[in-house]
C-alpha cells in the first residue's frame, strides 16, 4: 500500500508530513521540473526565477559541464561540444542517428554495440549521460528549492518512444541517483494537468508537437481513471522540423552553398527566433548575422512560412486519423488539448481545430503543462493524496514480437495493449538434445525484422536434452508500467528454469551502468560513501515507513503474534544502524527485512483484492478457491 | 485466496456470469476497480516485492478484460472454457461457399486500386463484412448456448478470416486518406 509519511533519516516521522516528490519535463529543447506544493503543481524556478532549462550541455571545459543557456550561448562558437536536441539520440544505434548527427554538425564517435557516443574536446559522451547532466541540474534545483531529498520523480518520455529510448530515460535519471517512480507520457501528462478534476469524464485527444517528436493521444476519463485508448505519433518529427524547413529557404533565397558549423547554428537560431515571432506577426525579419559574411536580414512573410511548414502540419494530422481509428470510439473528442510551444503556430492550431471540429483547449502554457501533470502524478505515487484519487492507465506505444522462420515478425504484444501486461509463449527444439534456443525480440509495425528495431537477443540456455519438438519452453514477455520489458522462461514438462541472457541490441548493459555509475560518482563533488551511505539510508527508511504502516494497518489481523515479532525485531535492528555510518550493514539488513515481509506484503495485496471485490459475489470466489 | 487462481474464470474476476452476451458496462466498471486496487501506481513507494506482485496482478486484469471486451477472443475463450484446445479449433472444417465467398472478398479489395471510386466502393466492402461479423455473432451465441461446440468453433473460425479481412480493409482506407492529403 502507499506509503502516508516518511521521514528524512534521523528525523521522527511526523503525522501530516508530506514527501517531496518532482515531475521532471526532459524537453527536446527545453526540460522542467515542477513539483505540487499547497495542493497546486507549480514550476520550479531556478534562482533567478527562470523556469526553462535549455536542453543544451557545452563540453568545452573540461572540468565541468555547463548547463542551459550559459551552454546555449557557446553553441555558435563551440559547435561539436555544444550538445543540443540530445533527446533525438536517445537510445538509438548510431547508424539511425548519422543523419540528424550531420544535420546538427556533431562528431560522432564509433561507439561499440552501434550505440552514439558525441566526441567532444573534453572527451566522448553518451546521450545518456549528457541527459544526466541536464537532470542533475534539475535535481539540484528541486533540492534547493524543497529543502531535502528528493522521494521520487516521474519523468515524462514521448508516447511514441520505444523500449530502448525509455530504458536510456531510466538509466540517465540513475545516473543522477533519482529515485524514478514512474515513466510517463507527456500526452498523458498533459492531460492529468488538464483534467485532474476527477469527476469529470470525457474524451480528451493531446496534441503534442516537441521540439522533436510529435505525439497524439487519445484518453478517456471515467470514474478517476485516466484509460489511454490508443496513442501514435512520429519519433522524427518535432518543432525543430518547423524551423530546418525555415532555414532550408532562407539557405535557398541566398543561394548560399554551405555554411560552417557555427553559422548553422545561427541560422537554425534565427530560423526559431522568426517562427516564434511570426506567431504574433505577419512579417518578421530573419537576422543573418552570423550566416551570411554580408549579414542583414530576409523578410518572411507568415504566409511563406505556413507554405513551408503545410506538410509538416499535415503528417500530423495523418497521425491524428489512424490514432483516432485506433481508439475505437463511438462518439466523438470532448476536449483537444495542446502540448509544446510550436502548438502557439496558428497555422497548426487552426489545423487541429478544423482536424477535430472543435477548438483546442489553451489555457495552461503548452510549454509548462507536460511538467505540471508529471509534478501532479508525482505527488500521487509518492502517496501524498489520498487513495483512489487518480489512476492512469497506459498503452505501449509499438508492437513487440519476436524474428521468426524467415525473418518474418510474429507479434506477441500489439500495440495500444494496456499496460502492465504479460504475454507467454511458447517454443521448441528443433534438433534432437538441443540445449539452447535463441530468441531476437523486435519493436514496431512491419512485417520483416529488418523493418523493425531490435530491442535484444535472448539465449536459453540449460534446456533439458529431449527429442527434437519434445521440450514445451514457456517465455514470458512482461511490459511494466514504464514500459520496460522483461523476460523470464522455464521449460514446462520437467519444469526446469532456463536461464535468460540478454544482450540489448542497444541501450546500455548492466555493467555499463555501473562502470558509468562509478565514473560519476568519482567525478562527483560528494564523497562516493558519503553518497552511497545517503542512498542505503533512503531505502533504508523507505522500507522501514512502509513496513510501519502496513504493521499499523494490518499487522494485527494478517499475522500471527510470532509472524510479527520476526519483522518487528529486525526492523529495531535497522532503526539503529540508521543512526550509524555503515552502508553495508544498512544494506544487507535492509535486503534481509525485504525478504522476510514478502509474505506479509502478499498477503496485504489478497486483501486488496478482496476489498476490491467486495459486494461482487464474494463468497462464490472463496467457494471456488476452497476446492 | 490469490488472484492467480482466480485465471481458472476471466468472468467471475469481473461478477459476470459465463456467456457471450455480455454487460460492457458492468466489465468496465469491474476492471476499473480493480485496477485502482492493483496497478502497479498504487504501490510507487511501496517494498519491491509488493511492486513485482502489482504488475503481476495488473497484468492478469488486463489479460482478463482484453479477452472479454471485443466478441472474438471471448469467443475464443468461451471454447477454450469449454475444454476446446487451439488445435481443436482450427481443425473445425469450413464449408466451402463461406471459402468461396471469402476469395470473392478478397479479389474486390485488391482489385479496390482500379475502381473509379475506391473509397464509396471500400465503405461497401467493409460494411459487408461487417453485416458478415454480426451474423456470425448470432451464430456463434446459438451454438454455444445449444452446446454445440463444433459449429461455435467454426464460427469462430469464420470470424478469424473476416477480421483479418477487416483489418486489411481498413489498413488500405487508412492509405487511400494518407495519400490524398
Amino acid at each position: 500500500m502507499a506509503l502516508l509519511h516518511i521521514a528524512e533519516p534521523g528525523q521522527s516521522p511526523l503525522p501530516h508530513q508530506t514527501k517531496r516528490a518532482v515531475g521532471i519535463d526532459l524537453g527536446t529543447t527545453n526540460s522542467l521540473v515542477a513539483t505540487v506544493r499547497g495542493g497546486r503543481a507549480a514550476i520550479v524556478p531556478d534562482e533567478k526565477g527562470v523556469m526553462m532549462l535549455p536542453s543544451v550541455v557545452n563540453y568545452t571545459d573540461t572540468q565541468m559541464p555547463l548547463v542551459g543557456a550559459g551552454a546555449l550561448a557557446l553553441a555558435a562558437q563551440h559547435p561539436a561540444d555544444t550538445l543540443m536536441s540530445v533527446k533525438r539520440f536517445m537510445g538509438r544505434g548510431s547508424r539511425d542517428a548519422i543523419r540528424d548527427a550531420q544535420r546538427s554538425h556533431y562528431k560522432l564517435a564509433e561507439g561499440e554495440e552501434g550505440l552514439v557516443r558525441f566526441l567532444t574536446s573534453s572527451g566522448e559522451r553518451s546521450p545518456v549521460e549528457v541527459s544526466a547532466d541536464i537532470l542533475r541540474v534539475l535535481h539540484q534545483r528541486a533540492l534547493a528549492t524543497l529543502g531535502g531529498e528528493i522521494d521520487g520523480a516521474v519523468i515524462t518520455v514521448p508516447a511514441y518512444f520505444d523500449e530502448p529510448q525509455r530504458q536510456a530515460t531510466k538509466d540517465a535519471a540513475t545516473l543522477v541517483g533519482l529515485r524514478v517512480l514512474r515513466l510517463m507520457n507527456e500526452p498523458t501528462a498533459a492531460a492529468v494537468a488538464y483534467g485532474l478534476d476527477a469527476a469529470e469524464q470525457g474524451v480528451i485527444a493531446v496534441y503534442d508537437l516537441g521540439g522533436g517528436t510529435f505525439d497524439i493521444s487519445i484518453l478517456r476519463l471515467h470514474q478517476g481513471v485516466f484509460e489511454v485508448l490508443a496513442t501514435g505519433g512520429d519519433t522524427a518529427l518535432g518543432g525543430d522540423d518547423l524551423d530546418a524547413a525555415l532555414a532550408d529557404w532562407v539557405l535557398q533565397q541566398c543561394e548560399s552553398p554551405s555554411l560552417a558549423p557555427g553559422q548553422f547554428r545561427q541560422l537554425q537560431a534565427a530560423a526559431r527566433s522568426a517562427k516564434e515571432r511570426l506567431s504574433d506577426e505577419v512579417a518578421v525579419d530573419l537576422d543573418l548575422t552570423g550566416v551570411l559574411p554580408s549579414g542583414g536580414a530576409i523578410r518572411v512573410t507568415r504566409e511563406t512560412f505556413e507554405s513551408l511548414i503545410k506538410p509538416l502540419v499535415k503528417r500530423t494530422l495523418s497521425a491524428c486519423r489512424r490514432c483516432l481509428r485506433d481508439a475505437e470510439l463511438d462518439a466523438g473528442i470532448d476536449n483537444i488539448v495542446m502540448v509544446g510551444g510550436s502548438t502557439r503556430v496558428p497555422l497548426v492550431r487552426e489545423a487541429v481545430a478544423e482536424f477535430f471540429q472543435r477548438p483546442p483547449l489553451v489555457g495552461i502554457d503548452p510549454d509548462q503543462v507536460v511538467a505540471l501533470g508529471a509534478a501532479i502524478q508525482a505527488d500521487i505515487l509518492v502517496g501524498n493524496r489520498p487513495e483512489g484519487d487518480l489512476l492512469l492507465l497506459d498503452v505501449i506505444p509499438l508492437s513487440l514480437g519476436i524474428e521468426t522462420m524467415g525473418g518474418l515478425v510474429e507479434k506477441i504484444v500489439p500495440r495500444n495493449t494496456t499496460i502492465p501486461v504479460s504475454r507467454a509463449q511458447e517454443f521448441t527444439t528443433y534438433k534432437d538434445g538441443q540445449t539452447a534456443l535463441a530468441i531476437h525480440i523486435v519493436q514496431g509495425e512491419r512485417e520483416m525484422v529488418s523493418d523493425c528495431r531490435s530491442l535484444a537477443h535472448f539465449e536459453l540456455r540449460g534446456i533439458p536434452p529431449m527429442v527434437a519438438g519434445a521440450a514445451r519452453i514457456k517465455v514470458t514477455f512482461q511490459v511494466d508500467a514504464d514500459g520496460l520489458l522483461n523476460v523470464s522462461a522455464c521449460e514446462e514438462i520437467t519444469g526446469a528454469q532456463t536461464s535468460v541472457t540478454i544482450k540489448p541490441s542497444f541501450g546500455l548493459t548492466d555493467d555499463e551502468i555501473t562502470s558509468m555509475l562509478q565514473a560519476s560518482f568519482s567525478h562527483a563533488d560528494e564523497d562516493k560513501l558519503a553518497r552511497q551511505l545517503a542512498e542505503q539510508r533512503l531505502s533504508g527508511w523507505q522500507l522501514l515507513e512502509g513496513l510501519k504502516s502496513a504493521l499499523e494497518a494490518d499487522g494485527e489481523a494478517l499475522l500471527s503474534a510470532d509472524d510479527r515479532e520476526a519483522i518487528t525485531a529486525p526492523m529495531g535492528q535497522l532503526q539503529a544502524l540508521l543512526e550509524g555510518e555503515d552502508a553495508d550493514a544498512i544494506r544487507t539488513l535492509t535486503e534481509r527485512l525485504g525478504r522476510q515481509s514478502e509474505t506479509f506484503a502478499s498477503r496485504r495485496m489478497d486483501k486488496s483484492i478482496r476489498e476490491a471485490l467486495a459486494g461482487m459475489s464474494l463468497d462464490a470466489l472463496d467457494d471456488e478457491v476452497m476446492q | 485466496m490469490s488472484l492467480l487462481e482466480l485465471q481458472k474464470n476471466y468472468f467471475q474476476l469481473f461478477d459476470l456470469s459465463v456467456g457471450f452476451a455480455l454487460d460492457q458496462a458492468q466489465l468496465g466498471e469491474r476492471y476499473r476497480q480493480l485496477q485502482k486496487e492493483l496497478h502497479p501506481d498504487r504501490y510507487a513507494s511501496g517494498t519491491a516485492h509488493e511492486q513485482r506482485l502489482a504488475v503481476q496482478y495488473s497484468a492478469l486484469i488486463n489479460e482478463a478484460y482484453a479477452t472479454l471486451r471485443k466478441a472474438l477472443p471471448r469467443a475464443l475463450y468461451l471454447l477454450e472454457l469449454a475444454g476446446m484446445s487451439k488445435e481443436d479449433i482450427s481443425g473445425q472444417q469450413i464449408d466451402g461457399s463461406f471459402l468461396m465467398s471469402q476469395i470473392d472478398l478478397r479479389e474486390k479489395l485488391v482489385s479496390l486500386d482500379e475502381v473509379v471510386d475506391p473509397e464509396t466502393a471500400l465503405e461497401q466492402l467493409i460494411t459487408d463484412i461487417s453485416g458478415d461479423v454480426n451474423q456470425l455473432h448470432d451464430q456463434f451465441s446459438r451454438a454455444y448456448s445449444a452446446g454445440e461446440l463444433a459449429a461455435a468453433a467454426s464460427a469462430c473460425v469464420k470470424l478469424q478470416y473476416l477480421e483479418k479481412l477487416l483489418l486489411e480493409a481498413e489498413q488500405l482506407e487508412s492509405r487511400l486518406i494518407d495519400s490524398q492529403t
